[in-house]
């Protein structure tokens, strides 16, 4: 099995790992690690600005958001805990998942590879991104302010009281 | 088998995974990071897609958009736990059942 | 992108940046600000499309394809009704009121990017944009319904977005490219069909599941039943609609070139038109509350739209186009009068409510000509598009489906004929006693909305004319 293989079978068994674990706080961390491990797949992809932001914002800021979120219904999750008999399941149904697909999927990507079309695209990120995509730019701002006026609704600072 | 479809068969049972946390969980917590696994799962593929047609520059264009909406969409999702935490006294999902019909 | 309307996206983004500094001396100043800017904006959309000179040119002048300026005038129209009547609507010193306006203008800048995009990433980009405003917006007045109906929304549309983005890679994979245009050479070439028939399923689901028809429907009643009354019609009346059903109709129209060898994914699509058309009609028709049985119509209503993007021909895109403005006017004024109903009495459940026709006599006939309209009743607007719909089913032989349709037509005038007896006519219910007609500006968006309707009914040719035109440029 090569290193690209090992990379993806991680992010499967992370996953996996995240879904199980009994504290959130174990799963938090294993989606940082499932993140890590995508980021490091998509510097074997030759991709490395898109695996600086992974690395950077999914597996560091957003873990950092998760954490916070835990940690602040921690004590209630722990006095109510939820059933584990389905997560116990998951390894069966994944592994039927697997099974199946395996006769099913692979013939029809092979098929998805077969209907390529080669593109030259050459240039820098920076280029594509203002050359190309600027519609994407707009829309990132958007979201930006978005998000800063979610964050303003959904928490307003009070007047009264 | 070609290593592109060994990485999509792989991407399809992290997706398969992230689908299943979401409808089994009752948490929110949990269904987000079902919705995260996903989010994972898709990433994956415009990148594969991108590799495979040499067409990378575009596609960690696209990739660079989405991690920035993806952060957008965590941090209102757990705004929304958050608040649905001060309001219900739960971050359980299927408590919410007060709109029926 | 069409940067003719770019205008239309910049503007509102700017004055909803503003509106915080803005408002922080003065809390009138957002909602001034806020109308405003939509009100500048629907007013040039007027001037460009609306001028005698161009309805004498059979509005060959129109910018674009016509489509873009229409649903952005829609667009506009809906939100300036929504602003204009929460102005009056908001209690004095909510104190997320600044930052609900922003929301409002951001979503309206995001819509706009929606229907100018060209580009199926950019769609999705403004799509998630729309996604994030619309369910903090549904969860402004912090009640325990619109914390529910947000989180429902939430976990339902952003698996949908992954399916989007699993499409877009496949497109990226087999076609190169991710414009319209290069999906419609894709098309018409000789391209391998499988990856770009897979491609566009993958799309089409989670564009479905976006717009609430029918096996995807769940989050639908919840989220409209719960939202901030206002928001509620912001929502039904255009954000669920821009952000599903525009992309399939624009999609439907695509998968037309492929000349047969989609075929499958169009009957599908139609198929789940004609669910969501029967669900939703028997649905609604069981419903105690008012603004779920709403909701429930509006399931209904969207079916039509479904089912005729499906078909795909040009009188049905025609069809498609007029009904979905059609539905952004009536239902606005539907849901609109729903909040106007639970401030006067406190309360949506019809069961508590009746004989409110005699203290909101203008609440209650804005309300007669919105549901005759959305029944499909001549000479209002829902009639027309409804018998273009009807017509393009049984011209293309499909008389099965344009007698359901019909049929269904009738189903709908049944249960908002028992929805208006339980709420307006009859007897007086425990709620009716103490409760007075709502002021004249929550009563304005109502009637502006309904002279609407009855105009795009009587001028119908004229607007025949527009949409011809649309319905040219987008298939041709």
């Amino acid at each position: 099995m090569t290193y690209h293989n090992l990379l993806f079978v991680l992010a499967a068994f992370f996953a996996v790992w995240a879904v199980m674990a009994r504290k959130l706080l174990t799963s938090a961390i294993m989606l940082a690690l499932v993140s890590v491990t995508v980021s490091l797949i998509f510097f074997d992809f030759g991709a490395p600005w898109a695996g600086v932001f992974e690395l950077s914002v999914c597996a560091g800021l957003i873990t950092v958001l998760f954490i916070g979120g835990v940690s602040l219904i921690r004590t209630e999750e722990e006095k109510r805990p939820e059933g584990r008999a389905r997560f116990y399941a998951l390894p069966l149904a994944l592994a039927a998942f697997a099974i199946a697909a395996w006769f099913y999927l692979p013939p029809f990507f092979e098929e998805l590879a077969g209907a390529k079309v080669l593109v030259s695209g050459g240039g820098t990120i920076g280029a594509a991104l203002w050359g190309l995509r600027r519609p994407d730019l707009l829309g990132q701002v958007l979201m930006l302010a978005a998000g800063v006026f979610v964050i303003k609704s959904v928490f307003p600072r009070r007047t009264e009281k | 088998m070609s290593a592109f479809a060994m990485d999509w068969y792989l991407i399809a049972l992290v997706i398969f995974t992230g689908f299943y946390c979401m409808l089994a969980s009752r948490s929110i917590v949990r269904q987000l990071i079902g919705l995260e696994l996903i989010s994972k799962g898709a990433m994956l593929t415009v990148i594969s897609a991108g590799h495979q047609t040499s067409n990378l520059v575009l596609a960690q264009a696209l990739l660079i958009t989405m991690i920035v909406i993806e952060v957008v969409v965590v941090a209102a999702g757990l705004a929304l736990l958050v608040k649905n935490f001060r309001i219900h006294g739960t971050a359980d999902i299927w408590k919410l059942d007060g709109l029926k019909g | 992108m069409d940067k003719g309307l770019l205008a239309y996206l910049l503007i509102p983004l700017l004055s909803a940046v503003i509106i915080p500094f803005a408002a922080r001396r003065r809390a009138l100043l957002a909602d001034i600000l806020a109308n405003v800017t939509l009100l500048a904006g629907l007013a040039n959309i007027a001037w460009l499309a609306l001028r005698p000179s161009v309805i004498q040119g059979g509005f060959a002048d129109i910018p674009g394809d016509g489509f873009s300026l229409l649903l952005v005038g829609a667009v506009y129209l809906v939100a300036l009704c929504v602003t204009f009547f929460s102005a009056w609507f908001m209690p004095e010193g909510q104190p997320n009121r600044a930052a609900y306006y922003s929301l409002l203008l951001v979503s309206v800048s995001a819509m706009t990017g929606v229907v100018t995009s060209t580009d199926f990433f950019t769609l999705y980009v403004f799509i998630e944009v729309l996604a994030v405003t619309s369910f903090a917006l549904i969860t402004t007045d912090e009640s325990a319904g619109g914390i529910e109906g947000a989180l429902k929304y939430f976990f339902l549309t952003f698996p949908a977005s992954a399916l989007i983005i699993v499409g877009v890679a496949v497109m990226l994979l087999s076609l190169g490219s991710l414009s319209f245009e290069s999906l419609r050479i894709a098309m018409s070439a000789e391209a391998p069909a499988a990856a770009v028939t897979f491609s566009a399923a993958l799309i089409l689901l989670g564009f479905l599941i976006k717009s609430g028809v029918v096996p995807f429907h769940t989050w639908t009643p919840d989220a409209y039943q719960g939202a901030y009354a206002p928001v509620s019609a912001h929502l039904a009346g255009i954000v669920t609609k821009i952000s599903g059903v525009y992309a399939i109709i624009k999609l439907a129209t695509l998968l037309r070139f492929f000349d047969g060898r989609a075929q499958a994914l169009s009957e599908m699509l139609m198929f789940l038109g004609m669910l969501s058309i029967a669900v939703g009609a028997l649905a609604a028709l069981r419903q105690t509350d008012f603004k779920r049985m709403l909701a429930f119509s509006s399931i209904s209503q969207v079916g039509y739209i479904v089912l005729a993007a499906g078909l795909g021909t040009p009188l049905a895109v025609m069809g498609a186009v007029f009904h979905l403005i059609n539905h952004a006017t009536f239902k606005t004024v539907l849901f609109l009068n729903s909040a106007s109903v639970e401030k006067a009495t406190g309360t949506t459940d019809m069961d508590k409510l009746g004989g409110l026709e005699h203290s909101m006599p203008w609440t209650s006939w804005t309300s007669v000509v919105a549901l005759l309209s959305t029944a499909g009743v001549p000479p209002l607007s829902g009639f027309w598009s409804k018998l273009l719909i009807i017509l393009a089913l049984w011209e293309a032989g499909l008389r099965g489906y344009a007698v359901m349709a019909l049929l269904f037509s009738i189903v709908t005038l049944a249960y908002f004929m028992m929805m208006q007896k339980k709420v307006f006519f009859g007897k007086k219910g425990q709620a009716a006693e103490s409760s007075a007609e709502v002021s004249a500006p929550l009563l304005a968006p109502a009637v502006l909305m309904c002279g609407i309707i009855v105009a795009l009914g009587l001028l119908f040719p004229y607007f025949y004319t527009y949409v011809k035109v649309v319905a040219e440029r987008i298939i041709l």
